[in-house]
C-alpha cells in the first residue's frame, strides 16, 4: 500500500530502497516446524512430561536438515474456550504419537509419503494442501522408532523430504530422508 | 507301504503351515523367489532375537522404488547384518528401536566401539536419540570422528537428549548456511584426541 | 483452492494442527522481510518469526478479527523483534545474505553490493528509526496504525520516519550515485 500525505518519498535513494526492502525475504520453512513442536511441547508439558519428543527438521532444498520431531498431543488446542474437537484423521499407525510432515511443491498436483510406516505404499498416505503457497502436509501417527521415508510427487518422482536428514545411503538409489521418534 | 505313506501325510499337514508364516506383504509385493528369498532372512533374523520389521520394511522400499529383486535380497541381507553387529556392540538388552538404530550408525560407517563407548557414558539411558544424532551428523558431512567426540561429549556430561537434537540442529543452520555463513563450518568441539575405548 | 484466514482460524481452534501449518506458511515470507530488515540478519528473524507464532497460536482465542489474522500477527511480531533485540542488546551484524529471493537481478554483483549497502545503513539506524521507517514505506502502514501497534504517538513517529529517511539518503547517496 503506497504511502499517503506529506511524506510521500520522492527522491530516487530512497525509492530504490523500498523498493529493494520491499522485495520479499524468504525464510527458513522450517521455522513453522520448530513453532509446531514448540505448541506441542507446551501441551505435552515438556520437560515435566516423559511423553517423550519429536523433533521436526528442518531445510530447504539442497541442505541436509535433521530433527526429531516434537510429539503433538491431540486435543492441545489454544487456550481459549472453544468447542472441542477431535484432531485431524488419523495417519497409518493405529496409536503413537502425532508427527506433521509438510513439503512445499507448489507446481505440484499431487503428493503422497512412502515410508517404514505404512509399507511404503504410495497410496496408502498422501499429503493435503495447506495455505496457497504450494504447502502439502499430512499428519502422522508414529510409535518410537527410526523410519525411513520419501515423498511421491505426482506419482512418478521421488523427493527427500529437505526437513529431514537424508538416510545414510541411499539402498535403492532413490533420495531418502531418515525421521526418528523417541 | 503304509509307514511310507504316513510321513508323506504328515509332510503335507505341517507343508502349508510353514508356507502360510510367509509375511503376505512380502508375497504380495515380491515375485515368488525375491519373497522367499527375503522370508529366510528374516525367519534366521527371528531366530537369532534380532528385529524383523526393518527387514520387511527394506524389502517394500526396493519394491516400491522400482530396484532389482536381486538388490533388494541384497539390501536386506545387509541390513540383517548390520542388526546383528549392532546386537553384538550393545548387548542382548538393546531394544528393538536401539538396535534398529544402531544399525543405521554401523550403516553410516561409525564403528562399533563408538556405539559401546555411547552406551556405557549414557548408564543405562535409552540410546535411540543419541545414536539417531550421531548417525545424522554424519549424514549431514560432519567427519565421524569429530561427530562421534561431540556426541560422547554430551553424553559424558549426563546431557538430556534434547541437546543432543540442539547439536543436531545447531550443525545443521551453520552448514545451511553454506557461503553466506561466515564461519562456513559446524561449531563442533574439535575432537582432540580420537575416542579411546576401555 | 485455499481457506480463508477465518477458516483456517476457527479450524485451529477446532484442534486442527495442520490448518495452522497452513496459516504459518501463508505468512512466514509475507512478514519475513519485516523480521530480517528489522534484525539485521536471518537467525535472528526467524527467531522472532518462530516466537511469534507460538504467542500467536496461544492467544487465537483472543484474535477478534480472524479474517485479519495477518494483521493480528503482524503486531505480534513487531512486539516481537523489539523483545529479540533488546535481549540481544546491540544490533547483530547487519548482513545481505538474501538467497532464495526473487531471482530478477538478485544474482548481479552490484545488486548484491546494493542490498548489502542497504542492510548496513539500515543497521546504523536507531531501531526506533528503523522500525518506523519499515513499518511506514516498506509495509505501508498509516500513522494511526503504527501509533497503535508500536504505542509512540503519531508526531513522534513522523519524527522518527523523517529522522529515519534523512539518515538512509545520507548514507546512501554516495553508493547510489556510484
Amino acid at each position: 500500500m503506497p504511502a499517503e500525505h506529506d511524506d510521500r518519498i520522492d527522491d530516487e535513494v530512497l525509492q530504490r530502497v523500498v523498493a529493494e526492502l520491499r522485495r520479499p525475504v524468504r525464510l527458513d520453512p522450517t521455522v513453522d516446524q520448530r513453532a509446531l513442536e514448540e505448541i506441542g511441547s507446551e501441551a505435552a508439558g515438556w520437560p515435566a512430561s516423559r511423553h517423550g519428543h519429536r523433533w521436526g527438521a528442518w531445510l530447504a532444498g539442497g541442505a541436509i536438515a535433521a530433527g526429531l520431531l516434537l510429539a503433538l498431543l491431540p486435543g492441545s488446542g489454544p487456550r481459549e474456550p472453544a468447542t472441542a474437537v477431535a484432531p485431524a484423521a488419523p495417519a497409518p499407525t493405529a496409536g503413537g504419537r502425532p508427527i506433521y510432515l509438510r513439503l512445499e511443491a507448489p507446481t505440484s498436483s499431487r503428493v503422497a509419503v512412502v515410508g517404514d510406516f505404512n509399507d511404503w505404499d504410495p497410496a496408502a498416505t498422501p499429503l493435503r494442501p495447506a495455505g496457497d503457497d504450494g504447502t502439502w502436509v499430512v499428519e502422522l501417527r508414529l510409535k518410537p522408532g527410526r523410519y525411513h521415508y520419501t515423498f511421491l510427487i505426482d506419482g512418478r518422482r521421488w523427493e527427500r523430504d529437505p526437513s529431514e536428514p537424508p538416510a545414510a545411503e541411499s539402498d535403492f538409489g532413490a533420495p531418502v530422508s531418515v525421521l526418528t521418534v523417541s | 507301504m503304509s509307514n511310507l505313506r504316513l510321513p508323506f501325510t504328515l509332510f503335507l499337514l505341517v507343508a502349508p503351515a510353514v508356507a502360510a508364516a510367509q509375511d503376505s506383504r512380502l508375497a504380495e509385493r515380491l515375485d515368488g523367489a525375491t519373497a522367499a528369498s527375503v522370508q529366510q532372512v528374516v525367519d534366521s533374523a527371528r531366530r537369532d532375537g534380532l528385529p524383523t520389521e526393518p527387514l520387511v520394511q527394506k524389502a517394500l522400499e526396493g519394491s516400491t522404488l522400482g530396484a532389482s529383486d536381486e538388490r533388494i535380497v541384497a539390501a536386506v541381507g545387509a541390513l540383517r547384518g548390520q542388526l546383528g553387529r549392532a546386537r553384538e556392540a550393545l548387548g542382548g538388552k538393546a531394544s528393538e528401536a536401539e538396535l534398529t538404530t544402531a544399525a543405521g550408525a554401523l550403516r553410516a560407517g561409525l564403528p562399533p566401539t563408538a556405539l559401546r563407548r555411547l552406551q556405557s557414558l549414557r548408564s543405562g539411558r535409552p540410546l535411540v536419540v543419541p545414536i539417531a544424532v550421531l548417525t545424522d551428523l554424519v549424514a549431514e558431512g560432519v567427519p565421524a570422528e569429530q561427530a562421534t567426540q561431540s556426541v560422547l561429549d554430551l553424553a559424558r556430561d549426563g546431557r538430556p537428549d534434547d541437546e543432543f537434537v540442539a547439536l543436531r540442529r545447531q550443525v545443521q543452520v551453520q552448514r545451511r548456511g553454506g557461503a553466506g555463513n561466515p564461519a562456513g563450518r559446524p561449531a563442533l568441539r574439535p575432537a582432540a584426541d580420537p575416542p579411546v575405548d576401555r | 483452492m485455499s481457506d480463508s484466514d477465518a477458516a483456517l482460524v476457527a479450524r485451529t481452534l477446532g484442534g486442527d494442527l495442520g490448518a495452522y501449518a497452513g496459516l504459518m506458511a501463508r505468512y512466514r515470507d509475507k512478514f519475513g522481510g519485516y523480521a530480517f530488515h528489522m534484525l539485521g540478519n536471518r537467525e535472528d528473524a526467524q527467531e522472532a518469526m518462530q516466537d511469534s507464532f507460538v504467542r500467536a497460536y496461544r492467544g487465537l482465542g483472543a484474535c477478534r478479527q480472524p479474517d485479519r489474522f495477518g494483521a493480528w500477527l503482524f503486531r505480534i511480531l513487531v512486539n516481537r523483534c523489539r523483545t529479540v533485540r533488546r535481549r540481544l542488546q546491540r544490533d547483530r551484524r547487519f548482513d545481505a545474505d538474501l538467497p532464495d529471493d526473487i531471482a530478477a537481478g538478485g544474482s548481479r554483483p552490484d545488486s548484491f553490493e546494493w542490498r548489502d549497502e542497504i542492510g548496513q545503513a539500515l543497521g546504523r539506524l536507531r531501531p526506533h528509526y528503523r522500525e518506523a521507517f519499515l513499518l511506514r514505506y516498506v509495509e505501508g502502514l498509516e500513522y494511526s496504525e503504527m501509533s497503535e501497534m508500536t504505542g509512540a504517538k503519531e508526531p513522534a513517529l513522523r519524527m522518527r520516519v523523517k529522522r529515519a529517511s534523512d539518515q538512509l539518503r545520507e548514507l546512501l547517496r554516495d553508493v547510489h550515485a556510484g
